[in-house]
């Protein structure tokens, strides 16, 4: 095998925010851990989450960054997580310079 | 709706066994391919990681493939089979993309060397690619037909494969997808 070029970087995604965000993560060098999708009933939404909770620790003890991308769906048990929130860039705004 | 189930590793390459890692975050190439085909993603869990930690060893097939493991894979494998039962049900598209060169997510290949244990200095890598199934993918079909729910059209990545061809992984990808 070749050296390892992983970032050491992870993101914790909202499936309703993945495919907005994907672009800026994947430059940023992130990879993504996706949240479960609404509309799940109940127990397979948590077995989601206990799967996500699983690698998010593993990461942790190992010392990668992880930051959470939330909608605020699962918020109660996102918040037992403890991770920092990712601030999403805005869209750049130099088209609206307006020229001088 | 078209839904892609793909292979943890592929959208986060941190969960690749050290050494294993081909990006810094993701694999774009399939990445890129399912978005422009329109897919929705669904990535599965990573048996390896929750299992073996970050910092697990490489393995084949042969030292995973215990009760326990697999039984860990069944777990995994009964969340998978879940979310694939309803995307079944509202009767959308199912792919599966796993990797080839592992010993849980191959889909076509697994490695195999039937002699690796014991002090880890294997030294060169004398593993081989066998035909066959990983053992979460195993546990997945097997999960999959207790619910009476046909295998996705499924192939794997295969980038850690010697003559990696990247355009005829895109044309075996194409076929599987609509």
């Amino acid at each position: 095998m070749s050296a390892d070029p992983r970032s050491r970087r992870v993101a914790v995604v909202a499936d309703s925010l993945l495919e907005s965000v994907l672009d800026e993560l994947c430059a940023e060098g992130f990879g993504i851990i996706q949240l479960p999708p609404r509309g799940l009933d109940r127990d397979t939404a948590g077995a989601w989450l206990e799967q996500v909770a699983e690698h998010v620790a593993e990461f942790v003890r190992n010392d990668y960054d992880v930051v959470l991308v939330s909608d605020g769906l699962y918020a109660e048990e996102l918040e037992a997580l403890g991770l920092p929130q990712y601030a999403i860039q805005p869209p750049s705004t130099s088209r609206l310079t307006p020229e001088t | 709706m078209k839904v892609a189930f793909i292979a943890h590793c592929l959208l986060n390459q941190n969960a690749k066994v050290e050494g294993g890692a081909k990006r810094p975050g993701m694999w774009e190439p399939v990445i890129d391919l399912l978005r422009e085909r329109g897919y929705t993603i669904r990535q599965m869990p990573c048996p390896e990681l929750a299992f073996g930690g970050a910092r697990r060893f490489w393995g084949v097939r042969e030292q995973f493939d215990t009760p326990v493991y697999r039984r860990h894979c069944r777990r995994l494998a009964r969340l998978v089979a879940a979310v694939i039962e309803q995307h079944a049900s509202a009767g959308d598209d199912v792919v599966l993309i796993g990797v080839d060169s592992s010993p849980t997510m191959g889909v076509d290949f697994t490695p195999s060397a039937p002699h690796w244990g014991g002090k880890p200095d294997i030294g060169e890598d004398d593993s081989t690619l066998v035909r066959g199934d990983g053992i979460f993918i195993e546990e997945l079909k097997a999960e999959l037909e207790q619910r009476g729910l046909p295998v996705p059209r499924s192939t794997g990545i295969r980038h850690w494969f010697a003559d990696y061809d990247p355009d005829e992984e895109l044309q075996r990808l194409e076929a599987i997808l609509s």
